[in-house]
């Protein structure tokens, strides 16, 4: 009986191995004229209405602008670790010579010395490597823009923001948010809701259906779904978005979102790959290189709103306003930037955009998640 | 005309080779209407799919990769499930084995220079971990009679909660706190070289790469056979799932039966989470987006079910679905979407479990005059046993 088993298995697999390799035998592979090989590993879905959205529509942006003379694909749902690392190898065995990661955690120096001709591009992240270069976007700026049009629509000045993880990337966006909101409505708080996730909807509806019960008037987001928008929509409670531009999913409720433009970025990089001159660097790019974006609003803005924060966008083009200007203080109370210091990007430890790990006055929640 | 099954008193050989090949035969044919239906050609697609799962270069190297995993929870499900014991926190209990046996390995490769003694470390502290998981369900099933599938279920999602708690919410020992980049993206402390397990290359296919966890799980099989076919325990066990009664009378001490059980299914999936640690990730990963989005414990249960809890079988099983798996993830992409296999891997289950009726049922067509004169039908068939 077991010995009858085992000998079934082996049968079953060995027959379906044979009929396969038959029919794999057969099939001859046709080598076209080389064009360059481009690749790109999502988180999430491609069409999850935000992240990983943004960076698919880069993606197609590369195809679009370089035509032929690139070949790209996308691995969506990678998840980080070992099955990042299989994504990885067979990409680069199926020919292809620069690989887009779109989250951190997803390489690492020592992947990238296993693959020395490959080149990898990692957004969010610090590790730089002589094949891997880090790419992000100021969205802090947008981000406080989105939070003065969200301040401003808010009666009770309480607001809530939906949050994915408790790291400075998210925080920094929590604060920036917050921030933009006191400008519009003095002493606004934003409450947080925690998912654990990039992307969840439904955890992200649930976090949104919280924050609303327990007095949210205005919603926003730092999360990869449109699913908060959806329930706002719902709600009739105004709602600011992140990553896309995804106010179908909630025309009414839709007041604007910080949005990022990864295209052209990936353009430039590509082309200097192809061409052989490509090199190792961290970028941040901005609203001036229109990396960064104010999605268009929705009607939810009021027109005096509209030229406050075109103002207030003028003033952060020009280089005349910042919103990570001392004196800021945290949650308790606690002076952290000192009067007329300006946050840098990597340098200052807990004080800088990327090490930031507290909330900063008037956000309600735990930095720790 | 009516159908009926009938039971079979004796069971061919042949037919337990034929129905499960047909199983899966069937179950292609069924996802190329599918496919087909979905404007997918279903020959080139498989042709695809074999290549990058088996044949191409590089693909076994990477289906060892999901396979490993994968025959870890399966041999985990097969070792409880033999007993009727249902023990679906695989998932968990590697958890609590990549907790453990990254513990012991932090802590070892630091401390000793013998690769051996670090790895060999790793290995009982992730039987430790995932064996005391389990062990949670294990007494609330042998004192208080509690189901084990809900609490080995719920307690899947507390090993993940507390995983993520040590990497992102804590400055625990596991969680690398030195470096700027430490505080830019909450990671795993880099295992030390002495402690990262070995890999063997076998010069096929431009070179097979193994994990050691996959002879790990070979001997781990042996093992499980060996008990279950070879030793009193195996026996009482198996008597204890066919009738509590039976083996009570027989003299088997039914709580330390399913103690025992319970903590080697969990000690099994633990192994299972050391090598996770030592030969793949080398850091703990507490990462919602890492190792708790693979599944690895559920596709376990798929795995030993398909496999009919034969520990062989559930190698050779681990190794066709961490094929498949790997293969999907190869070619998901513009023209290949990405939950095609997973929809593959469903059907193949319910055909495979589907088509087990027939090996222990006969069909019988009864014409309407021949009818009168046959004896009554069986019952309908319970759960195949």
């Amino acid at each position: 009986m077991k010995r009858s088993r085992i000998a079934l298995v082996l049968l079953a697999t060995a027959g379906v191995v044979a009929l396969v390799f038959a029919s794999a035998t057969m099939g001859g592979t046709a080598k076209k004229a080389a064009p360059y090989k481009v690749a790109l590993i999502l988180v999430g879905p491609h069409n999850d209405g935000g992240w990983s959205q943004a960076h698919y529509d880069g993606l197609q942006y590369v195809q679009k602008t370089l035509g032929s003379a690139v070949q790209t694909t996308y691995k969506e749902n990678i998840a980080v670790g070992a099955q990042f690392n299989q994504t990885v190898a067979s990409l680069v065995s199926q020919g292809y010579q620069m690989i887009w990661a779109t989250s951190y955690g997803m390489m690492t120096k020592a992947l990238a010395a296993k693959y020395p001709k490959v080149i990898f591009e990692q957004a969010t992240g610090t590790d730089l490597a002589p094949n891997l270069g880090e790419y992000f976007g100021r969205a802090e700026d947008t981000v406080f823009l989105s939070g003065m049009a969200a301040g401003a629509a808010s009666k009770t000045g309480k607001l809530g923001y939906v949050v994915a993880f408790p790291i400075p990337e998210v925080i920094r966006h929590a604060n920036a948010f917050a921030l933009g909101a006191q400008l519009t409505h003095p002493g606004a708080t934003v409450s947080l809701v925690w998912t654990n996730s990039w992307f969840d909807p439904a955890k992200e509806k649930k976090a949104a259906q919280s924050l609303v019960a327990a007095g949210a008037d205005v919603l926003g987001q730092n999360v990869d779904s449109p699913a908060a928008g959806q329930y706002a929509e719902s709600a009739s409670v105004p709602w600011v978005g992140y990553d896309s531009d995804s106010s179908s999913f909630a025309p009414k409720s839709w007041l604007t979102a910080s949005v990022y433009n990864w295209g052209p970025y990936m353009v430039k990089e590509t082309r200097l790959a192809m061409a052989g001159k490509w090199k190792s660097e961290f970028y941040y790019g901005s609203i001036n290189d229109g990396f960064t974006k104010l999605a268009p609003y929705g009607p939810g803005v009021t027109a005096a709103t509209k030229a406050k924060i075109a103002s207030y966008m003028k003033k952060i083009e020009n280089g005349s306003f910042y919103e990570f200007t001392g004196p800021l203080y945290d949650q308790t109370g606690k002076l952290r930037v000192a009067k007329g210091v300006k946050m840098q990007v990597l340098t200052g430890g807990t004080n800088s955009l990327y090490g930031m790990n507290w909330l900063v006055k008037g956000v309600i929640g735990s930095a720790k998640g | 005309m009516r159908v009926t099954f009938e039971r079979r008193l004796s069971q061919p050989w042949w037919l337990s080779v034929v129905v499960p090949v047909g199983a899966v035969i069937l179950a292609f044919v069924i996802a190329g209407i599918l496919f087909l239906a979905t404007g997918i050609d279903p020959l080139s697609t498989y042709r695809e799919l074999f290549n990058a799962a088996f044949f191409q270069t590089g693909s076994l190297s990477q289906t060892l990769i999901t396979a490993t995993p994968l025959a870890f929870t399966g041999l985990a499900a097969a070792a409880a499930f033999r007993m009727k014991l249902y023990n679906i926190g695989a998932e968990g209990q590697m958890y609590m084995g990549a907790i453990f046996g990254s513990a012991a390995g932090l802590y070892l490769g630091s401390h000793v220079s013998s690769s051996a003694f670090a790895i060999a470390g790793m290995i009982v502290a992730g039987i430790a971990g995932g064996a005391a998981w389990a062990l949670i369900s294990g007494v609330l099933k042998a004192f208080f009679s509690t189901s084990e599938i809900l609490t080995s279920l719920l307690l899947n999602y507390v090993a993940g909660l507390i995983l993520t708690y040590l990497i992102f919410e804590s400055e625990s020992y596991w969680r690398q706190t030195k470096g700027f980049n430490a505080t830019v993206f909450p990671t795993g402390k880099q295992l030390p070289k002495v402690a990262q397990w070995p890999t063997w290359t076998i010069n096929l296919q431009g070179g097979i790469v193994v994990p050691f966890g996959a002879i790990v799980a070979v001997i781990v099989a042996v093992i499980l056979w060996l008990l279950y076919s070879r030793t009193r325990f195996g026996f009482g066990a198996q008597v204890l799932g066919d009738s509590e009664r039976a083996a009570r009378y027989s003299g088997v001490r039914v709580r330390r039966k399913i103690l025992a059980v319970m903590g080697l299914s969990g000690a099994i999936a633990g192994i299972g989470g050391a090598s996770q640690v030592g030969d793949f990730a080398h850091a703990l990963d507490g990462d919602p987006n890492g190792l708790q989005k693979l599944g690895y414990g559920y596709t376990g249960i798929v795995v030993a079910a398909l496999a009919r809890y034969n520990p062989f079988a559930t190698l050779l099983v681990a190794f066709l679905l961490g094929g498949l798996q790997n293969a999907g993830n190869t070619l998901q992409g513009p023209n290949f979407p990405a939950g095609l296999v997973g929809v593959l891997q469903g059907i193949i289950l319910f055909c495979a479990l589907g088509c087990e009726l027939l090996v222990r049922y006969r069909v019988r067509i009864h014409r309407k005059a021949a009818a009168k004169g046959t004896a009554a039908p069986a019952p309908a068939p319970k759960a195949a046993s």
